[in-house]
C-alpha cells in the first residue's frame, strides 16, 4: 500500500529516467481511495505559504493542487494577462546607425510602467489616439560635440553631448484627461537606464512612440513577467543512514546546504537532510552504486514552488491574484456556454 | 627574468626553456605575432608588392629599345643616312590611385570607388630616352619624362593603397572598416579577388611510369625561362614499353626515345647526344651513367645505343632531327640550322637559351636519362604529381605580370606602328605615340571577366581567376581571399587530384573544400601558410661559387658519382664534395637572413647525392619553431619580450631574425623531422620514437584554414562534418563588414544582436570572429518534443523571436546609369509620362519624385518602380506616316523584384566614369525567423524551422528556463557530431562561469570530464542533463533533457527567397512555352521522369494537358493535299493553300508551338515536313 501511495503522491527520480510523471489519481482508479472531487477537502488541503516577496519576483509554494491547475496559472501569467508596450512608432527623424525596423523593435520591448487595468484594449480599427487605450511618449534626442569636452580622451561619453539615448530620455505626453488621471511617476520606463541606440555628433533621433494594452500571446512584449515557472518540492529519503566519508560524499552529490552532517551519540558524523528544498536535483547520488541502495530522490507531485519575475509593471503577488481571477473568469464562462448550450 | 617552480623538468641546465606548463601560452604569442606582422591576406599584398615593384619594373626594362627608320623610299637621295629613331624605356614610377573628373585630378579613395562604380587604378609613368638620328648628324639625345602608359588596379591595403599605414581612426573617418582585410580589387565599383590558381611547379624533372600506353616510363621537364612570357617546352625522354614499337624493330629491346619541342617526331635519345656534340658512345654514356661497374644500367641503355648506332656524326644527328621537323623539303644546310636552333633555343630554355650551353644541356639530358632508368629499375621512386612540392600557386603577382607582359608587348607594337608613321613623315616621335588606354582596359578586362589573356582569345583564356568577393559573412570574405584553385577539368573523373595528400598538412586546410561537382579541387589556405613570392638566384649562386661548388664545365664526368649534384631552381648547376657541410652552412645563412632570403628552400636528399635549393615564387610555406639538440631554440625570453610587444617592438620578424623560427616548404618539409608537441623532444634515450628533431610545430590546430577554424572541438567530430559546417560558415548572417550601413552592396545580410560564441577556439581571435561574429548562443535543448523537429527540423521559441533571436535586416541595391550613342539613343532618368511613354508596366510609377527616382522611406513591394528611365525612339519611316505620333519615348525603368517587399533605405545619386549620371536604391526588408527558415549550429547540422512555439508551450526548467531552440536526438548518432555535445557543454560552463570557454581542437587540457566537474560545482547535472517540465501539461518530462547554449548560425536560405507558385504566366518567346525560374514567375518543370511516371499510370489525359494544354497549345491550318502549312484568315474564313492552289482541303490541327516551330526552322533548311491528315 505504501508504495502505491507513493505512485499517486511522488515523482520519482532514477539515475535515467524519471518514472510517474502523470497523476493517475482521477476517481475510480484506485480502490479504497475516494478521488472525488471534494471542495471542502480542497479547501483544506490547499495552502500557500510566501517565501519571498518584493516588487518584482517572488517565491511561494502552492501545495494540494495539480498540476494543470498550476500549469494553468503559469500560462496565464506568461501569456494572457495583459500590459502596456510601445506598439506603433512615428519615425520623424533617425539619423542613427540602426534601422527603423530594429530601432522600432527595441523600443517594443521596454517594460513600461503603467497599470493595464486602467486602460482597455485598443479596436484594431479605431487610429484615434484615445485616452482611456493609449499612452503617447516622445522621444527626441540630438547629438552634440561637446565643447567642453577634454582633448584628449576618446570616450564617447565625455566628447559628445547625449552620445547614448536611455530610456529617460522618454518624454510622456499625457492625452485627454490622462494628466489629471495619471501622476507623472506613475506612467513611464520601468528602468531609467536602458540604452535604446547609440548617436554620434549630426545623428537624431525624434520619435514619437504610441503605447497600447495587449497580452503576450501577441507579443512577447506584452507579457508582464519576465518568466513565471515553478518546481515540484525535492524530497530525499535516506533509507539508510549514512556515515563519515560516505556521509561528506553524499554532501558534495547535493546542492550546499540539502545535507548536513550531525554528530552521532557514538562519535560518528550522520548524514541527514536538512533543506531539500535547495536541491537542484543534479541526481549526482544516483551514479555512485554505494548510494543507489540507500537514497531515493521524489520529488512531492502536488508541491509546486512557485516562482513569478515581474516585468517590473505591476507586483508579482498582484500578478498571481490576476491570474487567478482569469482563470475564474474563464470558467465561468465555461459553464455560461454549457448552460447556454442546455438551455438550446 | 622567468622563474621555474617546476623541478620535475628533464634537466636542469636553466637556460630559459619553456616550461610544459607555460607551452600553451607561449605558443599562442608567436602565433599572435605571426598575426599581428602578416594578417591574413599577407599572400595576396606581398605578391601584389613584388608585382609592382620588382616585375614592373623588370618588364619594361626588359623590353628591347623600339628602333625607327624611316623608309627609303621617300628618301631621294640614298646617300643620306635615313632618319632613325631609337625609343627604350627606362625607370618607372607609380602614383597614388586617382580619379580624373572634370575638375581636375583628384585622389580616389576606396569607399567613393565603391559606390560610384570606378575603378581604383593608379596612373603607371615611365621614363623614355629618345635618340634621334638626322641627316648625318650626331645622335640627338631626348628625355620624356614621366609619359603616362596606363593605369594599374590598386589591391586594397597594398604598399601602393591610399590606405596603408592608415590608423583604424583614419579608417573610419574615410568610412572604410578597420577590420576589413584588403587583398582586392576594385574594378567598376565591384570588389575582385584574384584566386591563387595551382599548377605544376616547372623546370622540374618527373619521372612518372606508364599503363598501358607505348611508354614504360616517362620522364619529363617542364622548362620555362624564368621572368619571360615565352610558354612552357616540354621535354620528354622515355623509355618504350616491350615490344611496343610496332613489330619492325622488336629485335632491340626497350630503347630510350625524347621528344622535342616542334619535332613531331620520337628522337632516338642519342641522337639527340650527338646532335648536341657527344658523338662517341662512352662519352654519351659518361653523361647518363656515372658509375661505369653499374652493369645492370649499362644493359637497360644498350637498345639505345643499338638503335642510334647507325647515325654517327653531330650534322647526321642535326639533319636527322631537323628532317623531323615542321617544314619539309628544305635544304640540308637549313634542317641544320634549324636543328640547331631547336636545341639551342626551344629545349630545355630554363638551362640557357644563349650559345655555348651545350655541356650544361648535355649533363642535364644524361641526368633525365638516368633518372628515367635508375626509376625503371626500381632503385628511385616514382615522382607523385599530386605532391604539394611539385606545384606552385600563382598568385596576383604572377597572374599580373603575365598579363602586363603581353599589354605591354601590344602598346611596344602600337607603338611602333605609330613612330614608324610619324618616321616615314619626317614628323616628330613625342609622347602622342603611347596610348594609355591598352594597358589600362587590358588590366581592367581581365580582372573585371576573370578571363586571364587577351580579349580577342576570350575563350582560350582561363575563365574565373578574378571573382566578384564574396561579402555575405565577414569569414566568407576571409576564406575566399585564401581559396585555391586547380585548373583541372571539373568532369574529370580521377579522383587523385581531389583527394587529401600528406603533404598538405599545415599548408591547405584539411577540411574546407566544396562538396560536389568541384570537391578536392577548390582548396583554402591553412591559417599560417604562406606563399613564397620570389627571390632573385644570383646571389645563392655567387654563394656556391664561392663555396667551391664545381662548375659543370669544369668537371669530369666520373667525379658525379661522388659528389653531389647541386640544382638551383631546378637547374643543374655543378657539383660539391662536401655536402654536409654546405648544407649546414646555407641553413645557417638562411636563419641568419644573411645573403639567403629566408623563404628559400633547400633540400638534401642524402640517398640521391642531390641538394635541391629553390627560390622561386609560389611554394607554400609554413612557419616551425627550430629545434636543436632537443631543444627548441625558442626561449621563455622571447615569449616575454613578444608579450609586451607593443613597447618593445619585438615581433615575428625578430623572431625570425633571430633563427627560432623558419619557414618550410613541402619539399623541405620532407627532410625535417617535426615534433608535434615539444613534450616529445627527449634527450636521447628517453624518446622513445626520435631523437634527431630538427623542428618542432607551432601549434596542431594551424593546420586548419579560416572556415574550419571556426568550428569548436573540430577534433571531435567526423571529418565530413567538418567539411559541411565548413561551406555552411560562409552563408551564416553576421555583421559582414563593420561599414555596411555605407556601402551599397547588391545583397546584404545583418543579423540584429549577433554575439560572440560561448565555446571559441584561439584561432578565431585573428579570424576577428569576436569582433565580427554570426550567430548567437541559442538555449538548445535536445529532444523530442511535439514531433515538430523531425527530420532534421527545428523548433524555434516564438517568444525569443518576438525579443529579437535571429531576426536579421537584408538590403538590396538596385542600380541604373543614363546613356546615350548620339541622340538616336539617349536614356533618361525622369519620371515616364504615359502620354509620351511606350511601353509602361501597370505599375504605381507616381511613388517616383519629379526626379524620376523614389526617395528614402518609401514602402515598396513587388513590381514597384524604384528609377524611372526612358529611351528615345527611333524615328522610323512608319512613323512618320501616322498622323499622330504618338510616343516619343520607351520605358526602361528599374522595378522591385516581384517577389520582395520592403522600405528604401538609401538613394545614391551621382556622376559615373563617363559622366553620366547615375543611381543606386538600396532596399531595406526586414527577415523574421519563421517556419521554413534555414539554420545550422556549427557541426554541419543544419535544419529548417518546423514549427514556433510560444514561451509557455515550451518545456521549462525547474530553474524557469524555456529553450530558444528544440533539435532533434536524432541528428546526432549518426553524424556522429559529439563536438556539438562538448560544444554545449562547455558553453554551459562558461555561461556560468562568466567567461569565454576555450574550444580549440587538439588541446588535451579541456576534456569532458573536467567540464562535468565545472558543471557540478554550478549545481548542475555534471552531463549538462535537465528534469523539464512540459509546457503544455505542465507535468515533468519522463526523461532527462540534454540542454545547454549553443551556438547556432542562420543561414541565408529563407522560404519567402524560395516559395513559388503560378498558375499563368509569362512565357518564352521563341517557343511560347512557360518561362524558367522564380524570378521570371516561371513555371515548375514537368520533366522527362515525371512524363515516365505518368506514362506508366496511363493518364493520358493528364499527360496531354501537362505537356500541351498548360504549356504550349498552338493550332495551325494544314494543306489536306501537300500536308504543308495552309494560310488561313480566320475572320473572313478563306484558308489557302499557295502551293496547290488548295483553298478547301485544309484541316485544323492542335499541335505544341515548339513542333510548329520546328516543322518552319526544318523548312527553312528545304526539309518539308508534311502532316499527312486523315
Amino acid at each position: 500500500m505504501a508504495s502505491m501511495n507513493n505512485i499517486r503522491t511522488r515523482i520519482k527520480l532514477e539515475d535515467t529516467e524519471i518514472l510517474h510523471t502523470t497523476s493517475t489519481n482521477f476517481p475510480g482508479n484506485y480502490s479504497g481511495y475516494d478521488d472525488r472531487l471534494n471542495l471542502d477537502e480542497f479547501r483544506q488541503n490547499l495552502q500557500v505559504q510566501i517565501t519571498s516577496l518584493d516588487d518584482t519576483t517572488s517565491e511561494f509554494d502552492l501545495i494540494g493542487i495539480d498540476a494543470a491547475i498550476a500549469n494553468a496559472f503559469r500560462r496565464i501569467l506568461i501569456a494572457e494577462l495583459p500590459s502596456m508596450a510601445i506598439e506603433k512608432v512615428h519615425v520623424t527623424e533617425n539619423s542613427s546607425v540602426l534601422p527603423d525596423d530594429v530601432l522600432a523593435h527595441r523600443l517594443g520591448l521596454i517594460p513600461l510602467r503603467a497599470d493595464p487595468t486602467l486602460f482597455i484594449d485598443k479596436v484594431a480599427a479605431d487610429t484615434k489616439e484615445r485616452e482611456d487605450d493609449t499612452l503617447i511618449f516622445k522621444l527626441k534626442v540630438a547629438c552634440k560635440k561637446n565643447p567642453k569636452a577634454p582633448t584628449d580622451g576618446d570616450d564617447p561619453k565625455k566628447l559628445y553631448i547625449n552620445s547614448n539615448v536611455y530610456t529617460e530620455h522618454m518624454e510622456w505626453i499625457p492625452i485627454g484627461n490622462q494628466i489629471t488621471k495619471f501622476k507623472p511617476e506613475d506612467i513611464g520606463p520601468v528602468f531609467p537606464d536602458i540604452l535604446i541606440v547609440k548617436l554620434r555628433p549630426g545623428q537624431e533621433v525624434d520619435l514619437k512612440l504610441v503605447c497600447h494594452k495587449g497580452i503576450g500571446r501577441d507579443h512577447a512584449k506584452f507579457s508582464p513577467v519576465c518568466t513565471g515557472s515553478y518546481r515540484l518540492m525535492p524530497e530525499i529519503i535516506l533509507k539508510k543512514p549514512i556515515y563519515d566519508e560516505d556521509a561528506e560524499h553524499l554532501q558534495k552529490c547535493f546542492t550546499p546546504g540539502v545535507i548536513e552532517l550531525e554528530q552521532d551519540n557514538d562519535g560518528h558524523r550522520r548524514a541527514v537532510v536538512s533543506k531539500p528544498r535547495l536541491d537542484m536535483c543534479s541526481r549526482e547520488a544516483l551514479r555512485y552504486p554505494a548510494f543507489k541502495d540507500s537514497v531515493e530522490l521524489n520529488k512531492i507531485r502536488d508541491h509546486f514552488i512557485f516562482s513569478i519575475e515581474s516585468v517590473g509593471a505591476l507586483r508579482p503577488d498582484q500578478l498571481f491574484i490576476d491570474s487567478i481571477k482569469l482563470l475564474m473568469s474563464k470558467c465561468d464562462r465555461l459553464l455560461q456556454e454549457i448552460d447556454g448550450n442546455i438551455n438550446n | 627574468m622567468y622563474s621555474s617552480n617546476d623541478q620535475s623538468e628533464m634537466e636542469n641546465d636553466d637556460d630559459g626553456d619553456i616550461t610544459t606548463e607555460l607551452w600553451q601560452e607561449a605558443c599562442w604569442t608567436v602565433i599572435s605575432s605571426y598575426f599581428d606582422e602578416k594578417g591574413l591576406v599577407r599572400q595576396q599584398l606581398d605578391s601584389f608588392d613584388e608585382f609592382i615593384q620588382m616585375s614592373v619594373q623588370r618588364i619594361v626594362e626588359d623590353s628591347r629599345p623600339i628602333e625607327l627608320q624611316a623608309q627609303s623610299q621617300y628618301t631621294a637621295s640614298s646617300k643620306d643616312v635615313p632618319y632613325k629613331c631609337t625609343i627604350k624605356f627606362e625607370q618607372i614610377y607609380l602614383s597614388k590611385p586617382i580619379h580624373r573628373a572634370d575638375e581636375g585630378t583628384v585622389y580616389l579613395w576606396p569607399n567613393e570607388a565603391r559606390l560610384r562604380n570606378l575603378t581604383y587604378a593608379a596612373p603607371l609613368y615611365v621614363d623614355l630616352k629618345r635618340t634621334i638620328q638626322r641627316d648625318n648628324d650626331p645622335a640627338g639625345e631626348k628625355k620624356l619624362d614621366k609619359v603616362h602608359i596606363g593605369d594599374i588596379p590598386i589591391m586594397l591595403r597594398s604598399a601602393y593603397c591610399l590606405l596603408s599605414e592608415m590608423t583604424d581612426r583614419d579608417l573610419t573617418e574615410l568610412n572604410e572598416c578597420p577590420l576589413d582585410p584588403g587583398g582586392y580589387f576594385i574594378i567598376n565599383g565591384s570588389e575582385k579577388v584574384l584566386i591563387a590558381q595551382e599548377k605544376m611547379a616547372t623546370n622540374t624533372v618527373y619521372v612518372f611510369s606508364m599503363k598501358d600506353s607505348k611508354y614504360a616510363y616517362k620522364c619529363e621537364v617542364r622548362s620555362v625561362l624564368e621572368n619571360s612570357s615565352r610558354p612552357t617546352s616540354t621535354l620528354w625522354v622515355n623509355l618504350m614499353a616491350k615490344g611496343a614499337q610496332g613489330g619492325k624493330k622488336s629485335a632491340i629491346g626497350q630503347p630510350i626515345i625524347g621528344i622535342l619541342p616542334y619535332i613531331k617526331r620520337e628522337i632516338p635519345i642519342m641522337i639527340v647526344f650527338r646532335a648536341l656534340g657527344h658523338v662517341s658512345d662512352r662519352d654519351v654514356l659518361e653523361h647518363i651513367i656515372y658509375d661505369f661497374d653499374d652493369m645492370e644500367m649499362m644493359e637497360k641503355v644498350k637498345p639505345s645505343l643499338d638503335e642510334a648506332f647507325v647515325i654517327q656524326d653531330d650534322k647526321l644527328a642535326l639533319d636527322f632531327i631537323g628532317a623531323r621537323g615542321s617544314n619539309a623539303g628544305v635544304p640540308r644546310e637549313k634542317r641544320i640550322r634549324y636543328a640547331k636552333d631547336i636545341l639551342q633555343k626551344e629545349m630545355l630554355p630554363h638551362i640557357g637559351i644563349t650559345q655555348h650551353c651545350e655541356t650544361k644541356k648535355v649533363y642535364f639530358l644524361g641526368y633525365m636519362v638516368n633518372r628515367l632508368l635508375s626509376a625503371a629499375l626500381g632503385r628511385r621512386e616514382l615522382d607523385d604529381r599530386d605532391h604539394l612540392g611539385n606545384k606552385r600557386l600563382d598568385l596576383a603577382g604572377p597572374l599580373l605580370s603575365f598579363l602586363f607582359r603581353g599589354l605591354f608587348k601590344r602598346l611596344i607594337k602600337y607603338i611602333t606602328a605609330a613612330g614608324q608613321k610619324a618616321v616615314n613623315r619626317s614628323r616628330d616621335v613625342g609622347e602622342w605615340v603611347v596610348r594609355s588606354d591598352i594597358i589600362t582596359q587590358g588590366l581592367k578586362y581581365s580582372l573585371a571577366t576573370g578571363n586571364w589573356g587577351d580579349q580577342k582569345k576570350a575563350h582560350q583564356a582561363r575563365a574565373g581567376v578574378s571573382q566578384v568577393l564574396n561579402r555575405l559573412t565577414y569569414a566568407s570574405t576571409l576564406s575566399h581571399l585564401r581559396r585555391v584553385n586547380s585548373p583541372i577539368g571539373r568532369d574529370g573523373k580521377l579522383a587523385k587530384p581531389r583527394q587529401l595528400h600528406n603533404t598538405l598538412w599545415g599548408m591547405i586546410c584539411p577540411a574546407e573544400t566544396p562538396e560536389g561537382h568541384a570537391v578536392g579541387l577548390v582548396k583554402n589556405l591553412a591559417l599560417m601558410a604562406y606563399i613564397s613570392v620570389g627571390s632573385q638566384p644570383q646571389p645563392i649562386l655567387e654563394f656556391l661559387e664561392e663555396w667551391s661548388t664545381e662548375n659543370m664545365e669544369e668537371i669530369t664526368p666520373s667525379s658525379i658519382r661522388t659528389a653531389a649534384k647541386i640544382f638551383v631552381n631546378g637547374c643543374w648547376i655543378g657539383i660539391h664534395r662536401d655536402p654536409d657541410q654546405l648544407m649546414n652552412t646555407l641553413r645557417r645563412l638562411r636563419r641568419q637572413c644573411d645573403i639567403i632570403v629566408n623563404e628559400v628552400s633547400m633540400v638534401r636528399e642524402i640517398r640521391e647525392r642531390e641538394i635541391r635549393i629553390y627560390s622561386d615564387a609560389g611554394r607554400i610555406c609554413r612557419p616551425l619553431m627550430i629545434v636543436e639538440k632537443q631543444k627548441l631554440l625558442l626561449k621563455q625570453r622571447h615569449v616575454d619580450l613578444l608579450k609586451e610587444r607593443e613597447y618593445t617592438n619585438f615581433g615575428w620578424q625578430n623572431l625570425v631574425a633571430e633563427g627560432v623560427v623558419e619557414f618550410i616548404d613541402c619539399l623541405e618539409e620532407e627532410t625535417s623531422m617535426i615534433a608535434m608537441v615539444p613534450e616529445d623532444l627527449k634527450p636521447k634515450g628517453e624518446s622513445p620514437y626520435c631523437s634527431t628533431y630538427t623542428h618542432c610545430e607551432i601549434h596542431p590546430s594551424m593546420i586548419l584554414g579560416v572556415c574550419a577554424s571556426i568550428v569548436p572541438f573540430p577534433d571531435h567530430n567526423q571529418s565530413p562534418r567538418n567539411t559541411y559546417q565548413s561551406a555552411m560558415g560562409k552563408q551564416a548572417m553576421g555583421v559582414y563588414i563593420t561599414n555596411f550601413h555605407i556601402r551599397m552592396d547588391t545583397l546584404a545580410h545583418v543579423l540584429f544582436y549577433p554575439q560572440k560564441p560561448l565555446a571559441a577556439t584561439r584561432a578565431m581571435e585573428y579570424l576577428r570572429f569576436r569582433e565580427l561574429p554570426a550567430g548567437i548562443n541559442a538555449i538548445v535543448a535536445i529532444a523530442t518534443y511535439t514531433g515538430y523537429n523531425q527530420e532534421d527540423s527545428i523548433i524555434l521559441n516564438w517568444s525569443s523571436v518576438d525579443r529579437g533571436f535571429f531576426r536579421s535586416v537584408f538590403w538590396r541595391s538596385y542600380r541604373e546609369a543614363e546613356s546615350s550613342q548620339g541622340d538616336q539613343h539617349k536614356e533618361t532618368i525622369e519620371k515616364p509620362q504615359r502620354t509620351s511613354c511606350a511601353g509602361m508596366r501597370n505599375a504605381i510609377y507616381d511613388k517616383l519624385d519629379d526626379d524620376g527616382i523614389i526617395s528614402p522611406g518609401v514602402r515598396v513591394s513587388g513590381d514597384d518602380v524604384l528609377i524611372g528611365k526612358t529611351v528615345t525612339l527611333q524615328d522610323t519611316e512608319d512613323d512618320l506616316n501616322s498622323k499622330t505620333k504618338k510616343f516619343l519615348k520607351k520605358d526602361a525603368s528599374v522595378f522591385m523584384r516581384a517577389s520582395e517587399t520592403g522600405i528604401v533605405d538609401q538613394v545614391l545619386l551621382s556622376i559615373n566614369d563617363e559622366g553620366y549620371k547615375f543611381v543606386k536604391i538600396k532596399v531595406r526588408t526586414l527577415k523574421i525567423p519563421q517556419i521554413g527558415d534555414k539554420f545550422a549550429s556549427r557541426h554541419g547540422q543544419k535544419g529548417t524551422c518546423g514549427i514556433l512555439y510560444r514561451m509557455e508551450d515550451m518545456p521549462f526548467t525547474a530553474e524557469g528556463i524555456t529553450p530558444d531552440l528544440i533539435i532533434n536526438p536524432h541528428a546526432i548518432p549518426s553524424r556522429m557530431t559529439i563536438g556539438h555535445l562538448i560544444e554545449c557543454l562547455q558553453s554551459k560552463v562558461a555561461a556560468n562561469k562568466g567567461e569565454i570557454g576555450d574550444a580549440t581542437p587538439f588541446n588535451d587540457n579541456v576534456n569532458v570530464k573536467h567540464m562535468s566537474e565545472m558543471l557540478h560545482e554550478y549545481g548542475y547535472h555534471l552531463r549538462g542533463n535537465e528534469v523539464m517540465y512540459n509546457g503544455m501539461t505542465g507535468r515533468k518530462l519522463n526523461c532527462q533533457i540534454f540542454l545547454g547554449p549553443t551556438y547556432y548560425q542562420r543561414l541565408k536560405h529563407m522560404v519567402d527567397d524560395k516559395i513559388h507558385s503560378r498558375a499563368r504566366g509569362p512565357v518564352q518567346i521563341l517557343n511560347r512555352q512557360p518561362m524558367e525560374g522564380r524570378s521570371r514567375d516561371g513555371g515548375l518543370r514537368f520533366g522527362e521522369m515525371e512524363r515516365d511516371c505518368q506514362i506508366s499510370h496511363g493518364a493520358a489525359q493528364f499527360l496531354k494537358e501537362r505537356l500541351f494544354e498548360v504549356s504550349d497549345p498552338y493550332r495551325v491550318h494544314v494543306c489536306n493535299i501537300c500536308g504543308l502549312l495552309a494560310v488561313a484568315n480566320l475572320a473572313e474564313k478563306t484558308y489557302n493553300c499557295k502551293g496547290c492552289t488548295n483553298t478547301t482541303q485544309i484541316s485544323q490541327v492542335r499541335l505544341p508551338y515548339a513542333c510548329k516551330l520546328l516543322f518552319q526552322e526544318l523548312m527553312a533548311m528545304n526539309i518539308a515536313p508534311r502532316m499527312m491528315v486523315d
